[in-house]
């Protein structure tokens, strides 16, 4: 090809141009969702999905996509089928106030809790329960993180399906916040811009 | 002991320079989107990683960071030759980053003991960074290494190619005694021997081989300033818009 | 980095009159109170088919966009702009990912929306089809393409789809970084040498016309933009952003010494709306149809990272036996 990019340049002659073979509907990787700790102290929130071939490289892949700005505590990713969701719900309805049946009691899986309180805003983690299965989590959890906040949306995780971030792993983000150049605030132009304003004038 | 000190840092910025920008040639056109946006981080780690060591060397004496970095020719370099080696398909980019990459993680680890106390922090301070990269290129490896035929036979091939190069990155200096006396750095052998074990255990837990090491003939020269034909267009590139005006600041 | 004048399908208004009323009446009714629509909720086809479109079309053009200043890439000079040129590049491979995303929540999947893109089914920003002559050109895409776009991108993010909302959220947060950065990079140039100076006045008289054309023709209203403005889907009209555009950065752009080249380019102080010489539409329309200099190019480049990338995607790939689109 002939590029004003070198990289261009450098590229090897693949295939047919302008042709490219026809994907099968459901050629692709699997989602998966990714949930940030900001902070220590901060709750998990959702921050958006990865496509991915497995839990692991999910996790590797979310790393970048999504703490590569400000600070990160903690990262953690889960298969987008294991996310159980509650209906949605608007106005002053609660979705709480859709998930029929009693609660059996607390099971021996965990579950991971995050609630919608805003439209359009992300889901964030409310807490966690132990149940038997994803219903029961459902019900667990409006037993006993239901506290008359409206939610308009619940999704319950079981933890074993998380790829959690270890210990030892959160160094990963030590120098994240040294990484200025990412960030608005460490372009000023200003001082040369006054500079050159005096000396035009 | 200055000597062997600024060899070991010149060497050890100029690879991790000449990586990251190869490796930054793969922004936009990565094999699938969350990888190129990993590949890039990594990219700007190692040009990160190479100023800090280069303004280190600022501290003892050299000139300052960009005129160093930017306007050196490649016999002033001192890279090995394996980071200089055009991308080529993905599985030759994977396979430099997990052989040099591992062997990089292993050598700041090194360091985190160094008496030289400039060297020891950074090496500390970047612990998390080499941890992340090596997870990544650990994890791929893993996973393409005995995922279908062509994956793997593709992973062997630039596997083969590429290990002389690799034994590359251990090419001893000459000054390199003071080094290890004196407490700065354990030496190259020491290093290699960690790599290799680090290597052999995740090519294991695939289904390709490791090289016979006593068969291949290690590619030599990078940190004397002999190397192939592939740096000094790359070097070229790096400059182009300084050389248009050296006086102007960018 | 989005332009407006994205490519809304030609809409029968009347496929509204096929949707269940009451459904209709509610959706409406919640963007009225100024809620957002999430995935799981009920809505019209005619939102559905026209948000995946847009949505799409923004993915494309960042995707794309990666490229003219990516051109750059290798080149950039020094340290400091290296790595600043670098994670910019990187941050629109990541608003690619994140818009398609959003695009995959209303059920279109992603390697469908860039298999349309490949074989030229689905279109992207126009001024990417330019070419990057010069560092300086690249310099005024990271500051004025990505002002651009801010403009488009802010307004937007005050639509009614939640998702696209939150995806545009951090863009826009990213994209504060892309228009301090071009900034700071023109200051230099304006304040330097004077080989620098004409570079990047070249680079402008370049840029000017397709900056121009960024924003789209003006917009005839119509029953069918009158329905996507009611839904917020479209959230202003290209005019008006063109309008703001100018209003915020040809200021700027005086102020660092440099000629826009339209000698007609003055703003009116009594409708505080600005004249301008009428962009060359035929051009915009000639260059969106696939006849710009560098439209083939960079949908080549992005064909043959495709296919090179299909071995890796196809070693890892395992059977899923339904589809699901991400959640939010």
């Amino acid at each position: 090809m002939n590029s004003l990019d070198p990289r261009v340049e450098r590229l090897p002659k693949v295939g047919e141009e302008g042709k490219i073979n026809p994907k099968a509907p459901l050629d692709q990787f699997g989602t998966y969702e990714v949930f940030v700790e900001p902070k220590p102290g901060k709750p998990f929130q959702h921050e958006g999905a990865v496509h991915a071939p497995n839990l692991e490289m999910a996790y590797v892949l979310a790393k970048e996509t999504f703490t590569r700005r400000f600070t990160c505590s903690s990262l953690y990713v889960c298969d987008t089928r294991d996310v159980f969701v509650s209906p949605m719900t608007e106005g002053e309805q609660s979705a709480y106030d859709l998930i029929d049946g009693t609660s059996i009691g607390e099971g021996k899986s965990e579950f991971e809790i995050y609630h919608l309180v805003k439209r359009g805003k992300q889901h964030i983690h409310a807490g966690s329960v132990n149940a038997s299965d994803a219903k029961g989590a459902m019900l667990q959890a409006k037993a006993t993180l239901n506290n008359g906040k409206l939610v308009y949306n619940i999704w319950t995780i079981q933890k074993d399906k998380i790829r959690f971030t270890s210990e030892e792993e959160k160094e990963y983000w030590i120098t994240l916040p040294e990484k200025k150049f990412r960030d608005a605030s460490d372009y000023k132009g200003g001082d040369k811009l006054k500079k050159f304003l005096e000396q035009k004038a | 002991m200055t000597l062997a000190l600024k060899e070991l840092l010149y060497k050890m910025a100029d690879d991790q320079l000449i990586l990251g920008h190869r490796n930054s040639e793969w922004t936009g056109m990565g094999p699938l989107l969350e990888e190129d946006i990993a590949f890039s981080s990594m990219a700007q780690d190692k040009i990160g990683q190479s100023l800090a060591l280069y303004t280190i060397l600022q501290a003892l004496g050299e000139q300052d960071p960009d005129t160093v970095a930017f306007t050196r020719n490649a016999n002033q370099f001192h890279n090995c030759q394996l980071v200089e080696l055009p991308n080529q398909e993905y599985d030759f980019s994977l396979i430099r980053h997990f052989l040099f990459d591992t062997a990089e993680a292993l050598r700041f680890e090194m360091l985190t003991n160094s008496s030289y106390e400039p060297l020891a922090q950074l090496a500390k301070k970047i612990r998390g960074e080499l941890r992340y990269h090596t997870l990544h290129a650990n994890t791929w490896i893993k996973q393409l290494g005995s995922a279908t035929p062509e994956s793997t036979e593709r992973l062997q091939k630039s596997l083969d190619y590429a290990m002389p190069f690799a034994l590359g990155i251990f090419e001893p200096s000459p000054n390199e005694q003071e080094l290890i006396t004196t407490g700065i750095f354990e030496g190259e052998v020491a290093l290699q021997k960690k790599w290799l074990a680090k290597v052999e255990s995740v090519i294991s837990q695939t289904k390709l081989t490791l090289p016979d090491l006593k068969s291949i003939k290690p590619e030599l020269g990078g940190r004397k300033g002999i190397h192939t034909d592939h740096l000094q267009p790359l070097l070229d590139e790096m400059s182009e818009v300084f050389k248009i005006d050296p006086t102007a600041e960018w | 980095m989005y332009g407006g004048g994205n490519t809304f399908e030609g809409i029968k208004t009347d496929s509204i009159a096929s949707e269940d009323p009451i459904l209709l009446a509610a959706f409406e009714a919640r963007i009225e109170r100024g809620e957002k629509i999430e995935p799981t909720d009920w809505m019209p086809q005619l939102y559905r088919k026209q948000l995946i479109r847009m949505i799409e079309q923004h993915a494309h053009s960042e995707i794309i966009g990666a490229l003219p200043e990516g051109t750059w890439i290798t080149r950039a000079p020094g340290f400091k702009r290296k790595m600043s040129l670098m994670a910019k590049v990187q941050d629109e491979v990541g608003h690619a990912q994140l818009l398609y995303s959003a695009a995959e929540t209303l059920g279109k999947p992603r390697e469908k929306m860039i298999e349309d893109l490949i074989n030229g089914k689905s279109k992207y920003s126009n001024i990417f089809n330019y070419p990057t002559f010069t560092w300086a050109d690249c310099c005024f895409i990271s500051w004025l393409v990505d002002a651009g776009a801010i403009v488009n991108q802010l307004a937007n993010a005050k639509g009614s789809y939640g998702p696209y909302c939150r995806a545009l959220d951090r863009i826009c947060a990213e994209e504060s970084f892309h228009l301090k950065y071009g900034h700071h990079c023109v200051i230099y140039l304006a304040s330097g040498t004077a080989v620098q100076k004409q570079m990047f006045q070249e680079a402008l008289n370049r840029w000017w016309p397709p900056m121009m054309h960024f924003f789209g023709p003006a917009d005839k209203i119509s029953a069918h933009t009158e329905v996507l403005m009611r839904w917020k889907v479209k959230m202003g009209t290209n005019d008006e952003m063109r309008n703001q555009f100018l209003d915020m950065y040809v200021p700027k752009i005086w102020e660092l010494g440099f000629t826009i080249p339209d000698p007609n380019l003055k703003k009116d102080t009594e409708t505080g709306k600005w004249n301008y010489t009428e962009p060359d539409w035929e051009e915009f329309k000639r260059v969106i149809n696939g006849d710009g200099p560098c439209n083939k190019e960079r949908l080549e480049v992005r064909r043959i990272a495709e296919e090179r990338g299909k071995w890796v995607r196809d070693a890892l790939k395992t059977s899923r036996q339904a589809y699901v689109s991400p959640l939010a």
